[in-house]
């Protein structure tokens, strides 16, 4: 069996959707590819990404675009609603029709509605990646936060990992419990009532037999974990601007709230951060997340070149 | 004779349509709700519909129950009744025949219900995407195919399309 079988065309819209083995190949392929650096260039030469962000991104759309192009890709689409045809009403279904008609290889979307890339996958029979859709998931991000994770511990079975912050609109922390739900972790959900983990989220956890309990605050469980995950409150995403103003600042994370944390201790943050991670932080060796950051762009590459069969 | 605040004191026997029987007492409004008979009516100009509350009845007490005259209800709307009313049966009638449809939990729901998240992109006006749910029948929830939100049985009434 081809070694991309697993992958070979296939989208990507929820980490709901894939096995333990398939986030460890992608892992491993990231791993191969920092041991050959270069080795992967010009591997999918001549094929077209479309990139369609209709909500803004810097670091997602960078990170896919420096990937197709370190591929060979050449690179379509837009990475905001301004200035595209959506500032005109045009449909997601639409703009995915007239993509297809440009000979799009593979679409990389971002939007604002949850479920849009599933629906962009159902519509399309060109391959989808979800770079994020609305504060459902993010399940690219998942597979970097598992390699950052192994990279620190080489392994992920045995840890406790807290996921601390917006956890209700932060669509990064339930794709990566959804992720983790596949290994042998205890999973501790940090955040105040108002940002608790999603029921879909702690239902699938529970169905596969995850333990995952909750926490209002981090100081409970501080000593305990492994990884500390942290999110960013979603501003944009809490409909009650005072809710927002509760929130907001509640749960930073600097050098006094791990004063009980294990020397061992990993600290994760997808980034952009705002309050919630003090770089009082940044030089300990708690910091994972440049690490983390840095893994985005390999990782895309890997894993765009196992959906469309490249060499390499 | 008929007994008192009986079924067959209050209504007469209808030729064709559809009986729903076993509703609990008092909650045959819910079961219009879903079934969108007020909908109907005004489109139907010859149906008729007659709801019968506090029935009384050997097995439930108290029953209600509902006549649609020269109307046959789908049985997947019948099916999305039973979500919540698990002990309802259906009556269909032709030429005063009568056949039973016993209403049952369907694997998969389409079309018929709102996502319960507001962001999704089945809520989305003017994308061409149809709402689809998966049952998970132990748990008694319904789950968004798109966004994956959950929706209580209990709560399908109140997210019925209109």
């Amino acid at each position: 069996m081809s070694p991309n079988a697993d992958f070979l065309g296939r989208d990507v819209v929820s980490a709901r959707d894939f096995k333990r083995d398939q986030f460890e190949q992608v892992i491993q392929g990231v791993e191969d590819l920092e041991k050959r650096r270069g080795s992967l260039d010009g591997a999918l030469k001549g094929k077209l990404a479309a990139l369609l962000f209709f909500e803004p991104s810097t670091r997602t759309y960078s990170s896919f675009q420096i990937a197709a192009e370190k591929l060979g890709m050449r690179v379509s689409g837009f990475a905001g609603p301004t200035g595209s045809s959506i500032t005109k009403g045009e449909t997601l279904h639409d703009t995915l029709r007239m993509f297809e008609g440009y000979g799009a290889d593979v679409f990389v979307i971002r939007h604002s509605k949850m479920g849009a890339a599933r629906f962009a996958a159902e519509i399309s029979d060109t391959p989808v990646i979800s770079a994020g859709d609305g504060s459902r998931e993010h399940p690219t991000q998942a597979m970097v936060d598992l390699y950052a994770i192994r990279k620190a511990f080489g392994r992920v079975d045995g840890l406790k990992v807290g996921m601390l912050g917006d956890l209700r609109y932060g669509r990064t922390s339930s794709s990566l419990a959804y992720a983790l739900s596949n290994f042998d972790v205890d999973i501790t959900f940090i955040a105040p009532d108002a940002l608790q983990m999603r029921p879909e989220v702690t239902q699938l956890l529970k169905q596969r037999g995850v333990t995952a309990k909750k926490e209002s605050a981090l100081k409970n469980v501080a000593g305990e974990l492994d990884v500390l995950y942290v999110t960013r409150i979603q501003k944009e995403r809490i409909p009650d601007p005072t809710e927002y103003e509760k929130v907001k600042g509640m749960y930073e994370v600097n050098l006094e709230a791990l004063r009980e944390a294990k020397p061992s201790l990993k600290v994760l943050h997808p980034l952009p951060r705002v309050d919630e991670l003090s770089t009082d932080i940044d030089d300990t060796n708690y910091a994972q997340y440049f690490v983390q950051a840095a893994g985005g762009l390999p990782l895309r590459m890997v894993l765009l070149n196992l959906i469309l069969g490249g060499v390499g | 004779m008929p007994e008192a605040g009986s079924e067959r004191m209050l209504v007469s026997r209808i030729e064709e349509g559809t009986v729903i029987d076993h509703i609990p007492d008092w909650r045959a409004d819910t079961v219009s709700r879903v079934l969108r008979l007020d909908k109907l009516a005004r489109m139907q100009a010859d149906v008729s519909v007659v709801i019968l509350q506090n029935v009384a009845s050997k097995h439930l007490g108290r029953k209600d129950i509902i006549k649609i005259d020269r109307w046959h209800v789908d049985e997947k709307d019948a099916d999305i009744l039973c979500l919540v009313f698990p002990d309802i049966t259906v009556n269909y009638i032709d030429e005063g025949k009568v056949s039973k449809y016993i209403p049952k939990v369907p694997d998969a729901i389409e079309g018929r219900i709102r996502c319960p998240e507001l962001n999704c992109i089945s809520n989305t006006e003017r994308e061409p995407v149809t709402p689809r749910f998966a049952t998970l029948k132990k748990e008694r929830l319904l789950q968004c195919h798109y966004c994956d939100a959950l929706l209580a049985f209990d709560s399908v009434p109140e997210h019925v399309r209109s």
